[in-house]
């Protein structure tokens, strides 16, 4: 975990709004705030993708965050492998993953895309090459018969 | 006249391929990345809805199909992509306001797309350098295919990281 380049964590406590989460989201450009309760510890996360059920419910966005949070969310330890992090991410279908320190308190968060940054930053010669937009194989003009 | 056959002289011919030399991998990973292909990953399938969908029946396909991303598209032409993201910083503020507009008004119009052709290297350049979560795939027609996620690519990739 030493080597992923872990992402500021935004950490919200447990009776603040959701819209106080959707602000916190928008200007630190995260998808997911970790939802606090007591001494810190995480007690849930709320995510970009709850704002769906959310809005269709029709309820208030001043509802304390506690009350839409998910409580399944994957932890990992500073000190665990990167194969841990993929592998709680694939296992409970997650796209966040909470660092967390020995007292369980949250340090860091990663991810789907933490994970596809530290290949591309391991294969420089592979991956930061490619050109930034997608190309065209033109098998309708190729050469020959 | 009777022509007469040019001798071929082994000084002439000179080989365009000559310096090329055979990519040298350091492993199976640096090897998926550049040889792979992006059709050898497992493509989600798609989703896709025309420009005038309204944005409350656009949040409804979402999450009565359990996605993050649709494509706005017509006749498999792509137009644009509508994701989650767009719901936190276009829409969540003036839902009620806006929930009968059309999806297009709060799509990412023209998004960067990758052909099924091109390989996992680029799909992790775009996703990793440029910040893009979601690529619709298009086939040589320019028709969507699919729809590359980090989780496929990462899922793809993870049989060849060491353990």
């Amino acid at each position: 975990m030493s080597e992923l380049e872990l992402r500021y964590v935004i950490t919200v406590h447990r009776d603040e709004s959701v819209r106080h989460c959707i602000q916190q989201m928008r200007s630190y450009g995260l998808g997911c705030v970790v939802v606090v309760g007591e001494k810190n510890i995480t007690v849930g996360k709320f995510t970009e993708r709850l704002l769906i059920p959310l809005l269709l419910s029709g309820e208030s966005l001043d509802v304390p965050v506690a009350k839409h949070m998910s409580t399944d969310w994957g932890t990992v330890s500073t000190e665990d492998p990167i194969a841990n992090v993929i592998e709680q991410m694939e296992s409970k279908k997650l796209r966040f993953v909470i660092v967390v320190n020995s007292k369980g308190q949250p340090v860091g968060l990663t991810g789907q895309k933490g994970v596809a940054e530290y290949i591309a930053e391991h294969f420089p010669r592979r991956v930061k090459v490619q050109e930034s937009q997608a190309t065209k194989i033109f098998l309708d003009h190729r050469e020959g018969a | 006249m009777r022509r007469r056959r040019r001798s071929v002289d082994d000084s002439d011919f000179q080989d365009p391929l000559k310096n090329y030399e055979t990519p040298a991998y350091n492993d199976d990973l640096d090897r998926s990345l550049m040889e792979g292909e992006i059709r050898d990953i497992k493509i989600t399938p798609f989703t896709a809805v025309l420009p005038e969908t309204t944005i409350q029946e656009a949040i409804t396909e979402m999450r009565d199909s359990s996605i993050a991303c649709l494509l706005i598209a017509r006749d498999g032409k792509l137009l644009g992509i509508f994701s989650v993201r767009d719901v936190l910083n276009r829409v969540v503020d003036n839902y009620d306001r806006i929930m009968n507009d059309p999806v297009s008004d709060v799509m990412t119009p023209n998004p960067t797309a990758v052909y099924r052709t091109d390989s996992p290297a680029k799909a992790l350049n775009l996703m990793a350098d440029s910040g893009f979560r979601h690529l619709p795939i298009l086939n040589v027609d320019e028709k969507v295919v699919g729809i590359l996620g980090p989780r496929r690519v990462t899922s793809y990739l993870r049989k060849f990281l060491p353990d």
